[in-house]
């Protein structure tokens, strides 16, 4: 299984949703992870991170195991069984 | 001098930490970037705490829009700089803190006083908190707080240890335009910090390589590990 953890305003977006678990499957990626959440959880949350050509979104940080994904392979960063991916759009002023 | 009497001044905290602790903090210095409104509030409790010296870095003048949540100000200082109003009301509140003013906006170029034990990032965009990051030592603690709308967070980093800041929030941009906030979740997130700077004081952060995620309309807390 996969934990999807969300945070801050996301969560607020997901109906206060905290996390969930997806199944894992090989060759998953983080990309294909957003599309089967999107898909089970009928909430349209891709468009709010990916953009119609598929860039990341500034303004959320998405960690597979603590490394900020654009450090790995970006949405085709490759996910195992057990990993834990984490959206957190963080507060940007002071 | 009642004004220089430590331990009645004190007298409330130190039931709490003790001597030892309150000596800790006696001997600390902090450079405190961003006099907005983490900042102002961060370094009011830090003068209030009896701290040794701030550095205070700000470019910024006192705007009507910053009076609802910046705290070290108030209508007459409109149009006046804030490191030096700032450095006015903390002398004010605590007379035996060093104040040490830097008027200036932190960029590639900015470099850290020697004597600066912590960094405190109450900074409002990206490039110049990284910029901070950048000059911070190797070894030296930073604590990074941010705020929008009804959440923010707290993290503590130590340079050469941590993930570097800019790694974290890699690919993170700054929202254009003002960026919405309230004055009770800037109170609060700057309390938590504070509470996290005095707690890496005294040898003990809590959020040492994971976030605290501060939800203010859930009144939630939660940890990010980093």
């Amino acid at each position: 299984m996969i934990r999807l953890q969300f945070y801050g305003l996301l969560r607020l977006m997901l109906s206060g949703k905290e996390s969930l678990e997806l199944p894992w499957h090989e060759g998953d990626t983080v990309g294909l992870l957003l599309e089967k959440f999107q898909a089970v959880e009928k909430i349209p949350v891709t468009g709010k991170l990916i953009d119609e050509h598929g860039t990341l979104h500034a303004g959320t940080i998405i960690l597979l195991n603590r490394r900020n994904i654009l450090h790995l392979k970006k949405l085709d960063t490759q996910v195992n069984d057990g990993d834990v991916l984490a959206l957190f759009p963080p507060g940007a002023g002071g | 001098m009642i004004v220089h009497d430590n331990g009645v001044r004190f007298s409330r905290q130190l039931l709490v930490w003790g001597d030892e602790k309150q000596n800790r903090i006696a001997e600390s210095t902090l450079l405190v970037a961003g006099l907005g409104g983490l900042g102002a509030t961060v370094s009011q409790i830090l003068a209030r705490s009896g701290v040794a010296a701030l550095h205070l870095v700000d470019e910024g003048t006192v705007a009507l829009s910053d009076l609802h949540r910046q705290s070290l100000y108030g209508e007459c200082d409109i149009g006046r700089k804030k490191v030096l109003v700032a450095e006015e009301r903390l002398k004010a509140i605590n007379a035996n803190v060093r104040i040490f003013v830097h008027d200036a906006r932190i960029d590639q170029k900015f470099c850290i006083a020697a004597e600066v034990d912590l960094v405190v990032d109450c900074l409002d965009n990206y490039n110049s908190r990284f910029d901070l990051y950048h000059a911070v030592r190797t070894g030296q603690f930073f604590v990074h707080g941010g705020v929008q709308a009804s959440q923010g967070q707290v993290l503590t980093l130590v340079k050469g240890e941590s993930q570097p800041l800019d790694e974290i929030f890699a690919g993170c941009l700054q929202p254009k335009g003002p960026i919405p906030v309230t004055p009770d979740s800037v109170f609060i997130i700057a309390g938590l910090m504070s509470n996290e700077i005095l707690q890496t004081i005294f040898g003990e952060p809590k959020l040492l390589n994971r976030f605290l995620v501060i939800d203010l309309v859930n009144l939630s807390l939660t940890f990010l590990e980093v």
